[in-house]
Parts: structure tokens; sequence; C-alpha cells
């Protein structure tokens, strides 16, 4: 039972994106950025609904999606394997892709604020650096 | 029938000459968590307690577990569980005293259960039930409801007067449960955010009919707002399916819809030459739109 995956999901449940979905989000992001490493097994269903306060239904129905994606595969006894390599670099332009929803937000929220965009790369900057 | 809890068909309810449930049909799998959903009023109660026939119903059908609700088995009841929206009963016994009251109907009680919720909980089992605060008393005959771990378990507005570190508790208990054996729990409440963390499929109430009812990930995906800005005016021209509510000036528009698929967007775009943000709407959002 080594390689279980210690991390934690940020679940936010009073968010318009179901929770399940945010769980999926989240498996992916992480393997993409290497933070899980494939054959590590994931926390049991009972553990993350335990830990997050959820439905249980909503972790099963996030693993097995994952499942028929080919992300996770199943072994009997010891839980959900994460099978997926990590992105590689080729998949840069899909992991930009995940970006740019926040970045419109961003976008938007600074026209508010009548700041330049070079003002707001710099504060991004600052931010990375911090 | 064997997989539902709760199966009602074509139910109609008058109270006095107002139809509260007209010709509704509603079926609660097992195993789910389920939250009915329905303003003050919206015949939420009176659902609850045809479903459990503590009263009668005018038209239509009700299964509980597998069994009529107007002539219960004496097997079932020991399979049910239900804490009615606010019960002060016998208010000169103490908690010990009406929880050893209310094992006594019962074939099997997991005593070591209930002292562990009253633990949890902050409950004297010596304290008097009449000087009991309306949370505590609320926490106390949820305690009771589960006392004899049923296999169905109805709340109305659990709760309704539990503060949010008792609403947590309660939502624990509730998770707990379902996770350790097979148990259906249906519930009623207006607290959208409560519902969101635990249940997995809702009704929505609305004029005494279901409005929605379904997995509660699939209403957040279909029930959806957005702004569209487009270049021409589109005050007059919108004509879209699944409106719900529209708000708009020359160029600009905020709808809501209901039935949204991703092609949709695409769809207006090209129609309008649009600009479109969709956005996400929880819960609490989705109920006031479907409300209006």
């Amino acid at each position: 039972m080594k390689n279980k995956a210690k991390y934690y999901f940020q679940i936010n449940t009073s968010s318009g994106v179901p929770i399940y979905r945010q769980i999926i989000d989240q498996v992916k992001t992480h393997i993409a950025t290497g933070r899980i490493k494939p054959d590590t097994f994931l926390l049991s269903v009972r553990q993350v609904a335990g830990e997050l306060e959820i439905n249980p239904m909503t972790v099963s129905k996030a693993y097995s999606t994952l499942e028929k994606e080919g992300v996770l595969g199943y072994v009997r006894g010891q839980g959900m394997k994460v099978k997926m390599k990590s992105h590689a670099r080729a998949d840069l332009k899909k992991r930009e892709r995940e970006l740019i929803p926040l970045l419109r937000e961003v976008k938007v929220k600074a026209s508010q604020l009548s700041l330049q965009p070079k003002k707001v790369i710099d504060l991004l900057k600052a931010l990375w650096e911090e | 029938m064997a997989d539902f809890a709760i199966e009602m068909k074509n139910v109609s309810k008058e109270l006095g000459r107002k139809k509260v449930l007209r010709d509704l049909s509603l079926a609660i799998p097992k195993g789910s968590v389920f939250g009915l959903l329905g303003k003050n009023g919206a015949g939420k109660t009176t659902l609850i307690k045809c479903a459990l026939g503590l009263v009668r119903i005018q038209a239509g059908g009700i299964t509980v577990l597998g069994d009529d609700p107007g002539n219960l088995h004496e097997d079932t009841k020991q399979k049910l569980g239900y804490v009615p929206q606010s019960d002060r009963i016998y208010p000169w016994l103490s908690v010990k005293q009406i929880i050893n009251y209310t094992a006594s109907f019962y074939s099997h009680w997991n005593d070591q259960l209930v002292h562990s919720l009253l633990n949890d909980w902050d409950l004297d089992s010596n304290d008097k039930v009449g000087l009991l605060s309306e949370g505590q008393a609320q926490m106390l005959m949820i305690i009771l409801a589960l006392g004899h771990e049923p296999q169905l378990l109805i709340f109305d507005e659990p709760v309704a007067s539990l503060d949010p570190a008792a609403r947590r508790q309660f939502l624990k208990t509730i998770l707990k449960i379902v996770s350790d054996r097979e148990c259906t729990v249906f519930f009623s409440t207006h607290i959208t955010s409560d519902l969101e963390r635990v249940a997995d499929r809702v009704a929505l109430l609305k004029d005494d009919k279901i409005d929605f009812c379904g997995e509660l990930d699939v209403l957040k995906d279909e029930v959806k707002r957005l702004r569209i800005v487009a270049p021409v005016d589109i005050s007059e021209e919108l004509n879209i399916s699944g409106l719900i509510f529209c708000e708009r000036s020359h160029h600009e528009a905020i709808i809501s819809v209901r039935g949204f698929k991703p092609e949709m967007k695409i769809a207006i775009e090209k129609q309008l030459k649009a600009e479109i943000e969709v956005e996400d709407l929880n819960l609490e959002e989705i109920f006031l739109e479907l409300n209006r």
C-alpha cells in the first residue's frame, strides 16, 4: 500500500461547477503537473469523501469517469491507480487552454479597474516570485 | 419497485380547497441522498406526510420500501426513521428517558451510536427535554430517528434551527451513515448550501408539481446564465429554447436558460454574431432562477 498519493483536493461546494467535475479536473491537473506520478494509488473513495465531507457517490462518480477516460485503472483490493503518463511538453497547448478562462476573468476585472496589461503582467510576475 | 425507496405516481392532494400536489410523480432511488427543494409553502411537508401515510391522498399511488404507506407493515415501520419539522414530545422526560422510551419500540437499537451522537452534539442525557433549546431539541429528534439504524431516513427541514456547526455535524453524520451501510436519505430543505455538499439527487417542488428531478450535477450542467454582447440590437430578437429569464438592453443581454448544452452557445454566437460568456450557477442561484 505504498505510493499512496498524499494531496488534497480543494473543493468549493457552492461553486457552479459540479463537485465531481472539480475532482476530475484536479486529478488531471495534478497528473499534468507531475504532482501525482503514474502508478500511484489515489486515496479511497471513502477517505476522500470523509476528508472533504461530501457524498461518497460524488467521489466514486469522479473516479469512474476518470477510469472510463483511461486516466485511472482499478486494481482489485488496492484501489484506483494512475495509468496515464504525465503530460509531456507536447501537451503545452492543452495546458494553456485550461488557463484561458481564468485569464479571461482577470482581463475583465483588470479593465474594470482600468489596469493596463503590462501592469497586470508585472503583478503576476511578482506573485510568482513570492 | 425494488429499486426505489419511495415511489409516488400521479399523486394529488388537496388541503381544504387548495390543491397542494397535483398529479405529482416522484421516485427516490435506493441508496441516494435526495434533497427536496421548494419555497416556503410549496408543499414539501405535505409531500413528505403523504409519503409516510400521515395524511391521505385524493388520487394516485405511493409505495414506501415497497409497502403501502396507508397501511404499513410492522416490518416496514422498523426500517423507517422520520424527523418532522418541529416536534417537541414529552417535555417532562429527560433525554435519557426519551431515548429508552423510543428504543423500546424497536427490535434493533444501536445504543453505542446514540451515545456517541449525544457526545458529538454536546447533549446531556440528564437534561429535561422541555428545557432544551429549539436547536438541541432538533438534534435530539434526529438522534432518536437514527437509533434503530433505519434503511430509509426522512427529514423535514432537519437543519432549520441548527447553528452552522451543528449543521456540519449533522451532514457529517449523514455522510457517515450512507458510506457505512445501505441507507436512503430523503430530506426537505431551503438551505441549499447544505444540500450541495451531501445530496446526489434533488427535486424542485414548484406550483404543486415537480419542476426538476434528477442528479444535482445534471442540474448544474443544464441551468446556466449567459452574458451576450452582440454587435447588433438584440432587444427584440432572442428566440432561445429553455429561456427562464432575460434582462437586456440594446446590445447586451443576460439570460438564464435550462437545458443548456455547449452547442447552444455556439449556435447563438453564430446567429447573433455575438460574444457569449457562460456562467456556472450554484444551487442557490439555480433555485432562485427556477423560482422566478
